[in-house]
């Protein structure tokens, strides 16, 4: 292997007197489905390599971190994974609490998992109905999509927000789940196995999607490991890594359900691991409604937990507290923690240092698309440019959470 | 979080002025001088079963002598315990050894550590800024650049929108 002129760049000797040509898919392409760039140095139509630029809309998170108050931090986690932003949000929250130490009842660790899963559910069917779109059917992505819009009418319904939906407050929620919530929750589960079925029957077992996404993209598990893979990709190239199971938060461990796994790490693989996973989250969502404990929905946490509005007007502790948590002027324990959630992406993680100043001393998002979209080069080198384009959405790389 | 095997184990192997153990945070947590890093990772990684590297990220405290710190988050998924492992250098010389020949996964979190904190990870294979530009001439997690203060006043309405 010598240098190409772009360092960094292999090119096999035999390649030397070849005419190898630049592509540059991206910044704004619709097959990234996001912004970051890929330069891809290709032999005709196979790819000698590529090299990634990311860090268009890099926000500095953890430096404007440093300036807020922890509530304010939780809008901030919205806009990393947006697809599946209620994750990020819960995981925040679930760290403060293990900072300031506040152990969550059972109603409101439930009412987490029914959340997270109904994300997770809306996460995992953009990715894979994308992938159909990026193999040439649409078809599956306009079935899914409705469900997904459903989804986003629950989150709606809960916190009046769709996208980005700084759901949850730090010591629960903001308020309970009306009956309203609870009836759109379960019509939505009843729903959903006939529509998941249906986009199934599309795809899973379709000759072209299958020829177009078996072998394409692998990974083994030795290399997924070594390169930092975690959640759905990782479970795909046979490792049975789920933070859910192996540090359970939020009473997970309540409820009994399978880590899917695959064996060669493809896109197949991954496409169907993700499919078996919304099953699984279903199987959780019905699980946690139907026994969903009676409690209050939030905590105890006078220092985080905005105190209601009626003894805000009439209470002169609650006006205190009310000043002091919009003013931000609540001091935070000294410590440290790292806390990871299982994201829809894989393992979600907050290392939090605290001086006990009013802010964070140092925040670190751990973004799971991050750490693996650099194995992206080693998953393509050799293989068609059509084939990358699928190998990337599978990855499900998005771009917030890439730049955070 | 106590683990007395591992302590003694790396207390065995490893001099007690190059590591030193901290067990007041959530994980168990060692501390590494600098020239040791790759050598105890290594150990943690082949022998201890520490094969996975979770996070890494730099910190700054501005008041300490060895300011600038790199702190390792390691996952043994055979015991399921992580390890957190800190190693800290001066900025006068911010230069610590890469990881890369360990863990592929090192490669972006150095470079995103070296754009934020300016620390140079000696014998990284390609050690450029990956999410700011490529000409700032700062770090700019570092603590000596503060973020706006919100409630400053010289800043005239018509021109900033508020």
């Amino acid at each position: 292997m010598e240098q190409h002129e772009r360092e960094h760049i292999l090119v096999r000797p035999e390649d030397y007197d070849k005419n190898f040509s630049t592509l540059n898919l991206g910044p704004t392409h619709p097959a990234t489905h996001g912004i970051f760039q890929n330069i891809l140095t290709m032999n005709g139509e196979t790819i000698v390599d590529t090299e990634q630029t990311i860090g268009y809309i890099h926000r500095a998170f953890e430096k404007l971190a440093e300036r807020r108050a922890f509530y304010q931090i939780t809008t901030l986690t919205d806009r990393m994974n947006y697809c599946s932003s209620p994750i990020n949000n819960i995981g925040w929250q679930t760290t403060v609490e293990k900072l300031i130490g506040v152990e969550t009842n059972k109603r409101i660790d439930y009412m987490r998992i029914i959340i997270m899963e109904l994300a997770r559910i809306s996460d995992h069917l953009i990715c894979n109905s994308v992938i159909g779109v990026d193999s040439g059917a649409l078809t599956g992505f306009v079935y899914v999509f409705q469900e997904r819009e459903k989804i986003y009418e629950i989150y709606e319904e809960i916190c009046g927000a769709r996208l980005t939906t700084n759901l949850g407050r730090i010591g629960g929620f903001e308020r309970d789940f009306t009956p309203s919530v609870i009836q759109k929750i379960r019509d939505f589960i009843d729903h959903l196995p006939k529509v998941i079925r249906q986009f199934e029957s599309l795809l899973l077992r379709n000759r072209i999607f299958m020829d177009r996404t078996i072998n394409v993209g692998g990974i083994s598990a030795e290399r997924a490991l070594n390169y930092g893979f975690t959640g759905p990709c990782l479970r795909a190239a046979g490792v049975d890594y789920d933070v859910r199971v192996m540090k359970p938060y939020s009473s997970y461990s309540d409820f009994d359900f399978t880590i899917p796994i695959g064996t060669q790490g493809d896109t197949y693989d991954r496409f169907c691991v993700r499919q078996e996973e919304i099953w699984q989250s279903i199987k959780l969502v019905k699980n946690a409604l139907e026994n969903l404990p009676e409690g209050n929905f939030h905590m105890d946490v006078p220092e985080f937990y905005l105190p209601d509005k009626e003894d805000v007007y009439s209470k002169m502790e609650s006006l205190i507290w009310h000043f002091k948590i919009v003013m931000g002027e609540v001091n935070i324990p000294v410590g440290e923690v790292y806390h990871s959630v299982e994201g829809g992406n894989g393992e979600l993680g907050f290392y939090l240092v605290s001086d006990g100043g009013r802010t964070p001393y140092r925040l670190h998002f751990r973004r799971p698309c991050f750490v693996y979209y650099q194995a992206f080069p080693e998953m393509v080198r050799g293989s068609f440019l059509s084939d990358a384009i699928l190998t990337m959405s599978s990855m499900n790389v998005i771009a917030g959470e890439l730049d955070a | 979080m106590e683990q007395p095997s591992l302590q003694s184990s790396l207390l065995g192997k490893f001099q007690p002025e190059v590591v030193t153990t901290d067990d007041s945070s959530d994980i168990y947590t060692i501390v590494v001088k600098k020239d040791a890093i790759v050598e105890v990772v290594e150990f943690l990684k082949e022998e201890m079963g520490y094969q996975f590297l979770t996070d890494l990220c730099g910190i700054h405290y501005p008041d300490r002598e060895l300011a600038l710190g790199v702190v390792y988050h390691l996952h043994n998924f055979k015991t399921n315990t992580r390890i957190r492992v800190k190693t800290f250098t001066s900025v006068s010389e911010p230069e610590i050894a890469s990881l890369t020949g360990l863990f592929a996964a090192a490669n972006w979190m150095e470079r995103e550590t070296y754009d934020f904190f300016g620390i140079q990870f000696v014998n990284h294979p390609n050690l450029v800024r990956i999410l700011n530009v490529e000409y700032l001439d700062y770090f700019p997690l570092r603590k000596e650049y503060p973020l706006e203060d919100q409630t400053r006043g010289d800043k005239d309405d018509r021109f900033f929108g508020r």
